[in-house]
């Protein structure tokens, strides 16, 4: 039986991933949107002033409300999604850039290499994430590129840590030493055969990353640190009514709901896909989808037994 | 240098008094937040993820699941909102926010910790306000950060519970409760001590929301409004100090960790860590 696990397979093995992808695929579609379309595809200019109509409630014609300066809050949230999407992903992807480069070398070059890049790793792991972030946030002054060179700071010591660990792992594996024994470029051992078995697991931590670093950046926003003021962003939206938070409580929990809703979306997906990546896990996910799939009225008595003898298999 | 050991971190700019003290003064309230916090948490955590485990692929597991992933991407801030907004402004069972009742003579400063204090001085009305007002920040605490134990312990058990080590217990001829308590549970908690240094190091640092949004007089509204105001003096002790704190937690897991596993030893020579 192949081992290898398709989107299709994640998404019909569990009904998590299947919802946190639609979160993911409908919030990207609606930030590229806005980023494309601008305020033409929100009910109202998320910019726009309009003090007569400030405080307003949700209704049909706000859909959730407007804010102290009668600004559509449900245009805004919209705005605020290039921003809060766009933000922790290239704050992923710049760790996760980093972490390969670093983790590679440690790993595959060993020697002096490893001890001083794992030093230097253990010596930015130590660090309290947010207090680090915010520190260096205020240091470097407001503005987005600001906040997220202040992420990447110290967003990038887990990603050496496990880029690492799965080059320990398959650089000790027969074809590797084959591959050199063939005589192999160095490049060619590099991108062929440690870069493909390393990728997975870093895509299905980014996955999950993306998430955590979302929140993150919704403190910074929250707290007033690093991300200008009336910049359309979920966490400033929510740190800026703390004053009426009893009168106009919608104000703040709206936004705060939609990033949580967001964060939800990338936790599902990359929870899935860290479950199906699991072998002691994965031979039951596969048996459940494909051939559990056609005998679905049997299901439940079959998945009990079947899922103990795959599991046997495989460890 | 020699400042950063002695502890001689210098006056505050902004109030005029040394660093130390203050620190001495916010450090133990939020020790009693986050460890009372920390408490609740991995209890709600092993659970939930016990539970989980052990109901692998049923309904149960999906609850549970869908229960930690989502409290999980709850922001700090939310989850503290929320909390005031229902159990303090809607429902007013617990204060909004402080860590006591100014009506209530404050207990002599021994430890710090108001909770241990009010307890030397059997003074049971200060007891009693600020065990009220720590409940609400404590849980929001828990309920934000306990998701990681959950899921520790969820997949342990499932790395477990179909080996040949609880087939062997089995046979053996254990209970089931033998089997689940002794074999299967206590693994869990192997895996899980290793994260909870991870998981403590996230709760002290989610204090900076936290304690800003209840009013509650720690290190993490002292290091908010110290980054706020780029009071550098203040703030690179507060860093240590917290750095200091995770260090800390980390070691005490480890020595957790080889009291709970036999097989590893601490420093050990001859002992292969699996």
């Amino acid at each position: 039986m192949s081992q290898s696990l398709k989107l299709r397979d994640l998404v019909r093995s569990s009904r998590l991933s299947a919802l946190g992808l639609v979160i993911v695929v409908v919030s990207i579609t609606l930030a590229a949107g806005f980023t494309i379309f601008g305020a033409r595809i929100t009910p109202y200019n998320p910019f726009a002033l309009d003090l007569q109509n400030s405080n307003l409630p949700p209704s049909p014609s706000h859909f959730f409300g407007t804010d102290f300066q009668g600004r559509d809050i449900f245009s805004r949230v919209i705005a605020a999604l290039p921003i809060d999407l766009g933000l922790p992903i290239a704050i992923v992807l710049l760790s996760s850039v980093l972490g390969i480069f670093l983790g590679m070398a440690a790993g595959y070059l060993g020697g002096i290499v490893d001890e001083v890049v794992m030093r230097v790793t253990d010596l930015f792991l130590a660090f309290p994430t947010i207090i680090m972030v915010l520190a260096v946030a205020a240091t470097l002054g407001s503005g987005l590129v600001n906040a997220m060179l202040a992420f990447v700071f110290v967003w990038w010591p887990p990603y050496v840590r496990l880029v690492r660990g799965g080059v320990l792992e398959v650089a000790a594996e027969d074809f590797i030493s084959i591959s050199k024994a063939l005589n192999s470029s160095f490049t060619y051992i590099i991108t062929k055969g440690i870069l493909p078995n390393v990728l997975p697991a870093v895509l299905t931590y980014a996955t999950l990353d993306v998430g955590t670093a979302l929140l993150e950046v919704s403190i910074l926003g929250f707290l007033g640190i690093g991300i200008p003021p009336n910049t359309p962003e979920l966490g400033v939206m929510v740190g800026s009514i703390s004053y009426g938070l009893y009168t106009y409580p919608w104000q703040a929990l709206l936004p705060a709901f939609i990033t949580m809703i967001l964060v939800v979306g990338f936790s599902f997906l990359g929870e899935g896909a860290r479950e199906a990546s699991d072998v002691k896990v994965r031979p039951y996910i596969l048996f459940k989808t494909r051939v559990l799939g056609k005998a679905a009225a049997k299901e439940k008595s079959l998945t009990a037994t079947a899922g103990r003898g795959s599991i046997q298999e495989a460890g | 240098m020699r400042d950063l050991f002695t502890g001689n971190f210098g006056l505050d700019p902004l109030t005029g008094q040394s660093i130390l003290s203050e620190i001495a003064f916010y450090l133990p309230n939020t020790l009693e937040l986050v460890l009372f916090s920390f408490l609740i948490l991995v209890i709600v955590g092993v659970a939930i993820g016990y539970i989980a485990g052990m109901h692998f692929s049923t309904l149960r597991d999906s609850i549970a699941r869908v229960a930690y992933l989502v409290s999980w991407s709850t922001p700090m801030y939310l989850a503290a909102i929320v909390a005031i907004l229902v159990f303090a402004n809607w429902l007013p069972i617990f204060p909004s926010g402080g860590m006591y009742s100014l009506s209530i003579s404050a207990p002599q400063p021994v430890t710090g910790i108001f909770l241990i204090d009010a307890v030397i001085e059997l003074n049971f009305p200060a007891f009693l306000s600020g065990l009220h007002h720590l409940i609400l920040p404590a849980v929001a605490l828990a309920f934000v950060n306990y998701g990681l134990i959950s899921r520790a312990v969820r997949s342990s058990i499932l790395n477990v519970r179909w080996s040949t080590y609880v087939k062997t217990a089995r046979a053996k001829g254990l209970t089931e409760t033998e089997v689940r308590q002794k074999h299967i549970l206590r693994n869990a908690l192997i895996d899980a001590t290793s994260l909870s240094a991870v998981v403590f190091g996230w709760v002290l640092t989610s204090t900076v929301v936290v304690e800003e949004l209840f009013a509650w007089p720690g290190l993490g509204q002292f290091a908010y409004q110290a980054i706020f105001s780029n009071d550098y003096p203040v703030l690179i002790p507060v860093v240590v100090v917290f750095t200091l704190g995770v260090i800390i937690a980390n070691f005490i897991a480890d020595v957790a960790y080889s009291l709970l596993d036999p097989r590893i030893a601490l420093g050990g020579h001859d002992v292969t860590v699996t």
